[in-house]
């Protein structure tokens, strides 16, 4: 059957009202557990501002690395930190729990339901609190690092908002990627591991990696991008082929993911069996 | 002795299994690592110099931390929080089993495995990174480095063994601990070298005790401490202080566990 626009539509608004009731369900268990809430928060804002300290320290040592100024990379740590609470809103908490749902075999659940397993896995468990104050965080560095800089506009403001969402996709077409071998080889959720140090390591800029690391960090593991490419363009230092690039590769990395993902599902065979 | 010569062989060949997720920690840790030579290597081929660093000696001081992290660096309070909080340490108040010693053997066992994947992972970034690697021009230099690696296994295993005794006063422990790494980690010099810090900073870090762990071990190999005689020293008592610290916590934490269990 061809899919009509109608029928995409549909299907859309759907699983946005299915997204809803999940995230209330889990604010809900969020607030009983308000004091978790405040660690996560105080943790988050310890670890941001040590990499914020050692920015300041590297940086009263050089001027700019690679172009980049003190101010601008405040707004790459940032942007860092606004992805990743965008991540736990929307996919992470499921990736993490996908291990124990398969050695278990209560993946089975996923399975039988009348929703894509892949995202009745990333709505079931979303977080607000877990990367909370990294996003609260992120966000003042954002501002501040704004604020110093000057020449900003709306328009680039919008494009920012717009190569977040695609780095968001590229995060979760990579973590789609790294969890799909999960079906295949049983012990292999400590992949989230390397997904972790994909998003620290995006701390840096893009800039600085040449030869082989360039073609690695833009195309394979691209740390180069994630946060790079939206920093870029709010302090207007990228050129629109770059721009162009990440889109590509955030289409790439998601269609790739989703291929790999939905092929490694017929993998999977109950534990309970 | 001969229990814990039993329990190394045991806990070694447990470590065997869990070598996979040793293996995409690792990994992880190199990309991190391989990242920031990047990052060095850029700011020194755009002219400037950080420090009395060359960039060869910065490039060899980010590999040998990341076998430092590896090889000095005590990750067992995770399962001792786990241990204690799980009931599970009940068994050891009737076993004829010391329990420093019993970790500080499970942590050693551990290291061996850990550390011939290290060296790989290190070798490959090198390899792949072009050369920069620096050795010793001395021999009697490899030997300190070697002297202070042994004593920061032994102090940074104290170290965690104490922030495991927590767990019998304090639930939350896990965050707590998680906040403590991280700034062991940072004023150890894991991070960036301690003579790069501003000043206020530097004298701090130069007060504390982490320092050994990776500045000190690594200043070593790179022959920037003339002489090395008062710091291992000062690592020594260090070491007798944390180890008076440890026993006064696990006798004081048993006391407390069984007022618990009561």
């Amino acid at each position: 059957m061809r899919p009509s626009v109608h029928r995409i539509f549909h299907n859309i608004m759907r699983y946005l009202k299915l997204y809803r009731v999940f995230l209330f369900q889990n604010l809900k268990e969020d607030m009983i557990y308000r004091s978790n809430f405040m660690t996560l928060v105080i943790m988050d804002i310890w670890s941001v501002g040590i990499s914020v300290i050692l920015f300041k320290i590297i940086y009263s040592h050089v001027n700019t690395i690679a172009g980049w100024t003190f101010d601008q990379s405040l707004i790459l740590i940032g942007s860092v930190g606004i992805i990743r609470e965008m991540a736990y809103l929307t996919f992470r908490r499921g990736f993490l729990e996908l291990g124990s749902h398969i050695r278990t075999g209560t993946f089975d659940l996923f399975m039988t339901r009348p929703i894509a397993p892949n995202l009745h896995l990333a709505f079931r468990h979303v977080s607000l609190s877990e990367s909370f104050g990294e996003a609260v965080m992120g966000g003042a560095l954002v501002v501040y690092g704004l604020m110093r800089l000057h020449h900003w506009n709306w328009i680039s403001i919008f494009l920012y908002v717009v190569f977040l969402l695609n780095s968001l996709l590229i995060y979760y077409g990579f973590s789609l990627l790294m969890n799909s071998v999960v079906f295949w080889v049983i012990k292999s959720q400590e992949l989230n591991t390397i997904v972790y140090f994909f998003m620290e390591t995006s701390r840096y800029p893009g800039d600085i990696f040449r030869g082989v690391g360039k073609i690695i960090f833009t195309f394979i593991i691209p740390i180069g991008i994630i946060a790079t490419v939206p920093a870029s363009i709010l302090t207007g230092r990228i050129g629109w082929g770059f721009a162009v690039t990440a889109l590509i590769v955030g289409s790439v990395f998601l269609s790739a993911g989703l291929w790999v993902w939905k092929r490694s599902i017929g993998h999977y065979s109950s534990a309970s069996g | 002795m001969k229990k814990y010569l039993t329990l190394f062989h045991i806990n070694w060949q447990n470590s065997l299994q869990y070598r996979f997720s040793l293996v995409i920690y690792i990994a992880g840790y190199s990309l991190y690592i391989w990242v920031l030579l990047y990052l060095w290597s850029t700011v020194y081929h755009e002219g400037n110099t950080v420090g009395n660093y060359t960039l060869s000696q910065l490039t060899t001081y980010y590999l040998l931390q990341l076998m430092i992290n590896s090889v000095i660096f005590s990750y067992i309070s995770w399962d001792v929080i786990d241990n204690i909080k799980d009931g599970h340490f009940s068994n050891f108040l009737i076993k004829p089993l010391d329990y420093f010693l019993y970790w500080f053997t499970v942590n050693l066992s551990g290291k061996i495995l850990e550390a011939f994947f290290v060296i790989i992972a290190a070798g490959l970034i090198s390899l792949l990174f072009g050369g920069y690697f620096a050795f010793p021009g001395r021999l009697i230099t490899f030997l300190y480095f070697l002297i202070s690696v042994i004593l920061g296994i032994v102090l940074a295993f104290e170290m965690d063994f104490c922030v495991g005794m927590i767990t019998f006063w304090l639930t939350q422990v896990r965050t707590f601990k998680y906040m403590l790494q991280t700034l062991i980690l940072f004023f150890a010099g894991a991070m960036l070298p301690l003579d790069l810090f501003p000043g206020l900073l530097m004298k701090i870090s130069n007060i504390l005790p982490f320092q050994y762990l990776v500045f000190f071990p690594i200043s070593l190999y790179l022959g920037k401490v003339d002489n090395p005689w008062p710091s291992f020293i000062m690592l020594s008592v260090w070491i007798l202080i944390f180890y008076v610290i440890a026993r006064i916590l696990l006798i004081r934490g048993i006391r407390r566990y069984e007022a618990v269990g009561a």
